[in-house]
């Protein structure tokens, strides 16, 4: 428990740092970084039905971030949750046209299905690469988000596209009513649903189960396990796949709740983000969830900001980047205080 | 031939200065994942201090005390603070990116791309076909040559080398690998930093939100593919171009036969080629780093 | 100039903290130039930690350090190298993808400048040549056997004009033969006007070679340096253990614990315990050329229940190679493998685990525990892995089985969330032993056990491993501690590239396993 204390402590210092950083970086861009800082809160947070707001932008993201933290645990820099996302949600923009007309409570999960199996095969190949072959994740995954956004211009400008669009954006042709899963406000008792069950789930299986132990084991130290007569491979790839098909499963949730069709480069950090909310929540699945509300916060103050600050929504990306700048850091001086603070006598 | 030939070296000059800077912090030890904002910076950097001094030079040196200041960020949080190399290196690509947006937006008031009256010295016309290229094109062969000699054949590049493989080694004969990291990543700085101003300031004269789009984590691939060997990592990047003007080429032939945006894919393709390839001839090499330290003190 | 010579190395009540541990403590001690002196004592005496400071590679936090009657800076590597001192690390430092030029080169200091792959050459030859390595220079480092390497750390270290040469632990890699030839070579650098610290813990060496010999424990100097003339082995040995614990042991074990004379073991002899069908056969094992180490060359090999069968060798001779080999860890190319009368050639690890296969792997760090997992994580991997991965487990429960499990083996932590690092060797060694050594144990692979681990925690392991002896257990001991594996063995096979090259049975003599080590590891070198 005071090993976790000290870890949240932690973030926290760091995450204030990450926000000084900022300060100075807005400051000297020309804003008043005050005025900057200010308006986020107010965005987050603060004004009438900021909370709804970054709720709604919470939980998809709590879904990706827990696949996240699962990969991680596991020891694989999986950091392909953009590209899984898309991809996820373009499965499931097939399946639905493949679907059309059939009864909604089978649709519905069907199409979530396909979605989460999407996100699956987005990471099979670099989970394959990788433990097959010792190809790096890191840069597989990445190119990945690359391809994937790639995949996603096409299918939404050719495919899947919508004749009727007249925007800059190439986007999909709307989901029909009865499959979404949620207004446009994007928070209704289906989602949150989904997202509870994959956080009960996912507690499960990380906490309760010889697969979560020797994940974590095989993540910290994978040679140790592969002595204790574990096949690396099988943990390996199923970290993977669980990952991807959580990404999917949250590009789907967006494709039927709030967007209701998918449009090329949609939530183009939504990937990035949810990396750094596992990170901030050291992977535990509960600290995910806490950490998801805040940058689910700052997600949807980066909507508030140009519209009724004036100010550009690039500063969200500031911060987010900031903070992972120094999330991962582990200072001798903040430690010492720390210890000093917390030790037991 | 010739269109082909200036083709891919206007789009893989900026990508061999970054993939310079990406082999000397691998041989001291850094994953360098900040290329790609680096080389942002850099070309932001350029085309505003065009804007704003009127002289090339002096918008160069901007770009360049930039991206040397951002690496030693990168240096601090890494090396002092022992943060993960990936992610420091992702956020400060998010830096790059998100920075370089606001700073066009609050200098310009616009979010679109910034045009700068003029760019890079061209070579000219004794240089026929080519002398549309610009300088730093013509500098790259030098360039990556002497960062073979400096790598390869001298004993800075030794000691560089054992900071990376074996830092008590280096340590044990007197060399300081984290000074040897900060040499390395501002070294790194001032290629990213050229190789940003020719992405922005080579063949064409603006800047536009995200334009380096992964070049810079393209960069880092031809790092691995090339064994971070400076002239095989060259050769891996101008493999990359040349699969991307092949694409290109590609394009103008079919029409719309093949989907342009997945022609679009393939240098990222190549890429996962690239790396799959060298880690087969390595004999799967073991990748980056274990997620083991980043959670524990 | 009828004053006595400055000192070559003088240390001035240095003391050194690494946190909360102190490693050393107010030490005092001078060296005499131009002679050999002997640094000795049990692991975790300080020894290292010593070494280092006067290399500069540790900044004491107290305490300074002279060469040649004159003050350094401590904690500067090229201040040290500057007045002179020179440190050989104990597992080299290295980089192995240099070449041999490279190294030199590497280590060199003054002018640099750019060099050509031949000018690198010709430069280092002569130096190489003249003390006695021969090696093609462009040889990478890690395609160099073993002597080799450590014949080039000592010319890295001579690449400058040392006066001071410093090696830590030189001998614990090296086979009898081998030892004598650096003992010849240290002899030479003396001649040379040379003075050596040479670090030991086998009193035999001492003797052998030293003028003088200092003690250390736990971070204290308890005596030294002292001619060597007036020094009993007897009297060493006390020093280097010290009286309480000496009290614990018996003279025998005390004796193969620091070396004290000529191992003419007579073996554990416990012959007639083994008997019963064999609980590994290895018929004709080969094994496909990787990475990670000489490939194994028809290697037949059989352990009955009850025996314990050690393998000596060079490192570097396949022994790693035959660990994997029976832990499925490395492919086969030929030759079959039974495990208590099954068949488990194709097996996975895991199966030939449930058949009751043990291992105490080589690297305690990396292969045995995970550092940064909690110890009760790290305990119950071997049973978690028994059965489903998805079943249910409750960390409760697990958590005082593993509580229950340390505590019999006399693992001093504070609770099981505890990370595995934060043990001391010997006791993480306890926690893979609580693993390892349970009642369904049916061959153990001992790799190392005892390395690194001080006195008290060295017989610990040697007794558990001759209880499961006792017990019926068949034991597989690897060891470059020719004491070690003349105690507790009873039979040693000698390894050499790769192959069985030799089987003796107490009581051994080290002259003819000296030979079996080395027949090639002289050729190799040449």
């Amino acid at each position: 428990m005071k090993d976790n204390l000290i870890a949240v402590v932690r973030s926290l210092i760091f995450v204030g740092l990450a926000l000084i950083l900022c300060a100075l970086v807005f400051q000297f861009a020309g804003y008043n970084a005050l005025t900057m800082l200010w308006a986020v809160a107010d965005g987050a947070f603060l004004r009438s039905g900021a909370i709804e707001q970054s709720l709604r932008w919470a939980l998809p993201l709590f879904i990706t971030a827990v696949g996240v933290g699962i990969s991680f645990r596991a020891g694989f820099f999986n950091i392909g949750a953009q590209g899984q996302f898309y991809v996820g949600a373009i499965c499931a923009a097939f399946a639905a046209e493949a679907f059309k007309g059939g009864p909604a409570f089978l649709v519905i999960p069907a199409l979530l299905i396909s979605g989460m199996l999407g996100g699956a095969l987005w990471a099979l190949w670099p989970g394959l690469l990788r433990l097959r072959s010792g190809t790096d994740e890191v840069i597989t995954t990445l190119m990945g988000n690359f391809m994937a956004g790639l995949l996603l211009v096409y299918v939404t400008s050719g495919p899947l596209k919508d004749p009727s669009g007249s925007g800059q954006q190439a986007s999909s042709r709307p989901l029909d009513a009865a499959y979404r899963i949620s207004d446009s406000l994007g928070l209704s008792p289906t989602i949150i649903a989904i997202a509870v069950a994959v956080g009960v789930l996912m507690w499960l299986l990380v906490n309760r189960t010889a697969f979560g132990v020797l994940a974590s084991l095989a993540g910290r130290n994978g040679t140790m396990v592969e002595w204790q007569g574990a096949r690396l491979w099988k943990l390996g790839l199923s970290s993977f796949l669980i990952s991807g098909a959580l990404a999917g499963l949250a590009g789907t949730i967006e494709f039927m709740g709030p967007n209701g069709r998918i449009a090329s480069g949609f939530l183009p950090a939504h990937g990035f983000t949810a990396i750094l909310i596992a990170l901030v929540a050291n992977l535990s699945v509960v600290g995910t969830a806490a950490a998801a509300v805040f940058f689910g916060g700052l997600a949807s103050a980066a909507l508030y900001l140009p519209i009724m600050a004036g100010l550009p929504a690039a500063a969200i990306d500031i911060i987010n980047a900031a903070i992972a700048l120094f999330i991962t850091a582990r200072s001798k001086l903040v430690d010492k205080v720390l210890r000093l603070g917390g030790r037991p006598s | 031939m010739n269109e082909i030939i200036i083709a891919i070296l206007r789009s893989g000059t900026p990508l061999i200065y970054v993939t310079l800077a990406g082999v000397i912090a691998q041989r001291a030890g850094v994953w360098n994942l900040g290329l790609e904002g680096l080389m942002i910076i850099g070309a932001c950097a350029t085309i505003v201090g065009i804007m704003l001094t009127n002289s090339i030079l002096a918008a160069i040196l901007i770009a360049v005390f930039i991206c040397v200041l951002a690496s030693v960020l990168l240096w601090f949080v890494i090396d002092r603070l022992k943060a993960n190399p990936i992610i420091a290196g992702l956020g400060l690509t998010g830096l790059g990116v998100g920075g370089t947006a606001l700073a066009v937006q609050s200098i310009f008031g616009s979010q679109a791309s910034v045009t700068a009256p003029f760019g890079l010295p061209k070579l000219g016309p004794a240089f026929g076909a080519y002398g549309v290229l610009s300088i730093s094109v013509a500098a790259m062969p030098f360039v990556v040559f002497g960062m073979w000699v400096l790598l390869r054949r001298t004993r800075f590049g030794l000691r560089l080398a054992a900071c990376g493989e074996h830092p008590f080694a280096a340590r044990s004969v007197g060399a300081n690998p984290s000074r040897m990291r900060l040499v390395a990543l501002s070294i790194g700085g001032v290629l990213c930093a050229i190789g940003g101003a020719e992405l922005a300031a080579g063949s064409l004269q603006f800047f536009a939100q995200g334009m380096t789009a992964g070049r810079g984590f393209m960069a880092f691939a031809a790092v691995i593919f090339g064994a971070s060997h400076p002239v095989g990592a060259t050769f891996a990047a101008l493999f990359f171009a040349v699969v991307g003007a092949l694409g290109i080429r590609a394009q103008l032939m079919f029409g719309d036969k093949i989907p342009h945006d997945l022609l679009q894919a393939l240098p990222y393709l190549a890429t996962v080629f690239g790396v799959w390839l060298s880690g087969k001839l390595r004999g799967g090499a073991k990748a980056a780093s274990s997620f083991a330290e980043l959670k524990d003190q | 100039m009828s004053n006595p010579p400055k000192p070559a190395l003088e240390c001035r009540d240095v003391t050194v903290k690494f946190g909360d541990v102190t490693a050393l403590s107010d030490v005092a001690v001078s060296f005499a130039p131009g002679q050999i002196h002997a640094v000795v004592g049990q692991n975790g005496a300080g020894k290292t930690t010593f070494a280092r400071v006067a290399a500069g590679l540790v900044q004491p936090t107290a305490g300074a350090v002279d060469v040649m009657g004159e003050e350094i800076r401590t904690g500067h590597v090229n201040q040290s190298r500057a007045a002179g001192v020179e440190l050989v690390h104990q597992s080299f430092a290295l980089p192995p993808s240099f070449t041999v030029a490279e190294t030199m080169e590497f280590g060199a200091t003054g002018k640099g400048g750019v060099y050509s792959r031949r000018g690198l050459s010709e430069k280092w030859r002569s130096h190489l040549a003249s003390l006695d390595v021969q090696v093609d220079l462009n040889t990478r480092i890690r395609d160099l056997p073993i002597e080799t390497q450590q014949g080039i750390e000592i010319a890295r270290a001579l690449v400058m004009d040392a006066r001071v040469l410093i090696l830590d632990e030189p001998t614990a890699v090296l086979s009898p033969t081998g030892i004598d030839m650096l003992f010849a070579r240290v002899r030479r650098l003396k001649e040379r006007g040379v003075t050596v610290i040479l670090i030991l813990h086998k009193i035999r060496e001492v003797l052998g070679i030293a003028d003088t010999v200092t003690v250390l424990r736990g971070g204290r100097k308890v005596e030294g340096p002292l001619p060597i003339a007036e020094v009993s082995a007897e009297r060493l040995a006390n020093l280097i253990v010290g009286d309480a614990i000496a009290k614990t042991l018996d003279r025998h074990e005390r004796d193969a614990l620091v070396g004290t004379k000529s191992p003419v073991g007579e073996g554990a002899g416990h012959p007639e315990t083994a008997h019963g069908p064999s609980v590994l056969s290895m018929k004709s094992v080969s094994t496909r050329p990787d990475s990670e180490g000489t490939a194994l060359d028809g290697v037949d090999l059989d352990i009955r229940p009850g025996e314990i069968v050690g393998i000596a060798g060079v490192e570097g001779n396949g022994q790693k190679t035959l660990v994997r080999a029976i832990s499925a860890l490395a492919d086969l190319a030929s030759g079959s493998i039974r495990l208590a009368g099954h068949d488990v050639t194709g097996e996975p690890l895991g199966a030939r685990r449930a058949i009751g296969l043990r291992i105490i792997p080589f690297e305690r760090n990396v292969e045995g525990l995970s550092l940064t997992s909690s110890l009760w994580q790290n305990w119950s991997a071997r049973e978690l892995l028994q059965g489903s991965l998805l079943r249910v487990i409750r960390p409760a429960t697990v958590r005082e089985a593993c509580d229950r499990s340390l505590r019999e083996w006399s693992v001093h932590y504070h609770n099981s969330a505890q990370k595995a690092g934060s043990l001391s060797g010997g006791n993480a060694q306890k926690v893979i032993l609580a693993r390892e050594v349970d009642r369904g144990a049916r061959l153990i692979i001992a790799a190392q056990p005892t390395r690194g681990l001080d006195i008290g925690a060295t017989a610990f392991v040697w007794q558990a491993l001759r209880q499961a002896r006792d017990r019926g257990v068949a034991i597989l001991l690897i060891s470059s501690d020719l004491d070690e594996l003349f105690d507790i063995s009873d039979r040693v096979v000698v390894m050499l590239s790769g192959r069985v090259n030799g089987e003796f049975r107490a009581p051994f003599d080290i002259a003819s396993v000296g030979a079996a080590m080395t027949d090639a590891a002289a050729r190799k070198s040449a």
